[in-house]
């Protein structure tokens, strides 16, 4: 018999079929109960994968496979399988999990995705940042991104993957994707282009980080305070001077540009607008976990 | 004008670190030893000029290891008299290298090139702003005759100087002035 994991995969409205961070609240929610037995992700009524989804059913399936031997995924026809595949997602849990979807034939098909600026990533080290921008850049100024735009998109994706690499250590490391999308994802249906980045990690958390530092007792008493804390200049673990502005300044990138940064950890989630920022209080997600929204401002045509 | 002190330039997209792409505290590390290597092969009071036009993207974990913390080892008198001038334009990368400036209540002498004219990122403590602008007006300014332009008594004087010394924005030396008398004198760095 093996044990369901359900989704929260809305039915309507703007993020209708699309898998995030938070469809897959309710099967972290019941990971934490699984004790070996065999675990089945029910996928199906999964329409769209975004970044913070793919990274976070990486996470996912990662804590599933430290806690069990036998660890599936159903997944809906078509594309979904098909945006996996092309995402990498197979050949990292291939041999890992098993799947109803035919690996095999999708790999025949295999085409490359204008807008994939970064399939799913594993990385355990700062060191294996500088060649991921490395590339990541490239590729970006071979699809004609501004300086500005690939300066906000490469030092968004630096700063919290070495965050990720420093504070995340975990048997897994950390996973990192960025997509880009001729539409707006997040929220309303605006219109305009976004580049979605999502990066999540294994380790202890933010609180837990911040709380190293005794002198920060006093502002890490939920998990949405510290939350809210590391997203102030000059705050880090270690209290060092000229620490923690990696994270403040990107926020103020992605905010300025219209955009958003959410950061969740434990059973907190802050995100960040150009002139607020929202808390909620989330069910329990093992790890850091941020996703990042810059939407693009549509580009003048040279004149020919 | 000063006498002439040692410089030497040191292009940071042109060494073997990362290219025009600048990114992580463990590249910023790397840089900041190659730095210090060059500034201590300078005689005292000499200037290493930081260049980094050549380089797309700097992140803040970079520009605080790289530049913060040597620009704060500076400060507190780790290479000596040697001096570091950053040799960038007015662009949006500046962004990170002052905010880890500003974080470590630090400033740097920015020129657009070698030999243009000065001017400072990060913070200067507005009393000191004008002092350090008398300075560079002069080029090189006894003691003495700072305070005069600046109407502030020699005790003052001196004080604002050395602090601004000790943030390595200024050149600072002893002058022998007759008769028998010993006096600082402050010179630009860039």
């Amino acid at each position: 018999m093996k044990t369901q994991l359900e989704l929260n995969v809305s039915s309507r409205g703007a993020m209708s079929g699309v898998l995030t961070m938070g469809s897959l609240d309710p099967a972290f929610a019941a990971a934490t109960e699984v004790r070996g037995e065999p675990v089945e992700v029910d996928l199906r009524t999964v329409e769209f994968v975004e970044p913070a989804g793919l990274c976070g059913l990486a996470a996912l399936l990662e804590f599933l496979c430290a806690r069990c031997q036998d660890v599936s995924l159903t997944l809906p026809r078509r594309d979904v399988p098909a945006y996996l595949e092309r995402m990498n997602f197979f050949r990292i849990f291939g041999d890992r999990i098993g799947t109803n979807a035919d690996v095999e034939a999708l790999e025949e098909r295999r085409r490359h995705n204008p807008g994939t600026l970064q399939e799913l990533i594993n990385f355990h080290t700062e060191e294996e940042i500088p060649g991921i921008i490395h590339r990541i850049s490239e590729i970006l100024e071979n699809q004609g991104y501004r300086l500005r735009e690939r300066v906000a998109i490469c030092s968004t994706l630096s700063e919290v993957c070495a965050n990720a690499a420093e504070h995340g250590v975990s048997s897994f490391g950390a996973y990192a994707a960025v997509q880009a999308y001729h539409h707006i994802v997040s929220g309303s249906r605006r219109r305009g282009e976004e580049v979605l980045i999502a990066i999540a990690d294994g380790g202890v958390g933010v609180r837990e980080t911040l709380s190293r530092n005794p002198k920060y007792a006093e502002e890490t008493a939920t998990d949405n305070d510290a939350l809210r804390y590391a997203l102030e200049m000059g705050v880090s673990g270690t209290g060092e001077i000229g620490r923690g502005g990696g994270l403040a300044l990107v926020a103020g990138i992605a905010a300025r540009s219209g955009g958003s940064l959410s950061l969740r950890s434990g059973t907190g989630r802050v995100t960040v607008y150009e002139s607020r920022k929202n808390s909620r209080n989330v069910p329990r997600f093992p790890g850091t976990f941020v996703r990042v929204s810059l939407p693009r401002t549509p580009q003048e045509k040279p004149a020919r | 004008m000063p006498e002439e002190r040692a410089q030497q330039t040191f292009e940071i997209a042109g060494g073997d670190f990362g290219g025009k792409l600048m990114v992580t505290r463990r590249t910023g590390r790397a840089v900041r030893s190659a730095l210090e290597e060059a500034l201590m092969d300078l005689p005292k009071g000499g200037t290493l000029y930081v260049d980094t036009r050549g380089v797309e993207l700097m992140d803040y974990s970079f520009a605080d290891e790289a530049l913060g913390i040597l620009a704060s080892r500076v400060a507190s008198g780790e290479y000596g008299e040697r001096h570091l001038v950053l040799v960038e334009e007015d662009r949006d990368m500046l962004e990170n290298v002052e905010a880890s400036l500003m974080q470590r209540s630090l400033a740097m002498i920015r020129v657009d090139e070698v030999g243009a004219e000065p001017a400072i990122v990060g913070k200067v403590p507005d009393h000191l702003v004008d002092t350090l602008q008398a300075i560079y007006d002069a080029g090189s300014i006894t003691n003495t005759a700072l305070a005069a332009k600046l109407g502030l008594n020699n005790t003052a004087c001196n004080n604002r100087a050395t602090r601004l010394a000790k943030l390595g924005l200024i050149h600072r030396k002893t002058e022998t002035a007759a008769p028998g008398g010993r006096q600082y004198a402050y010179e630009r760095i860039a």
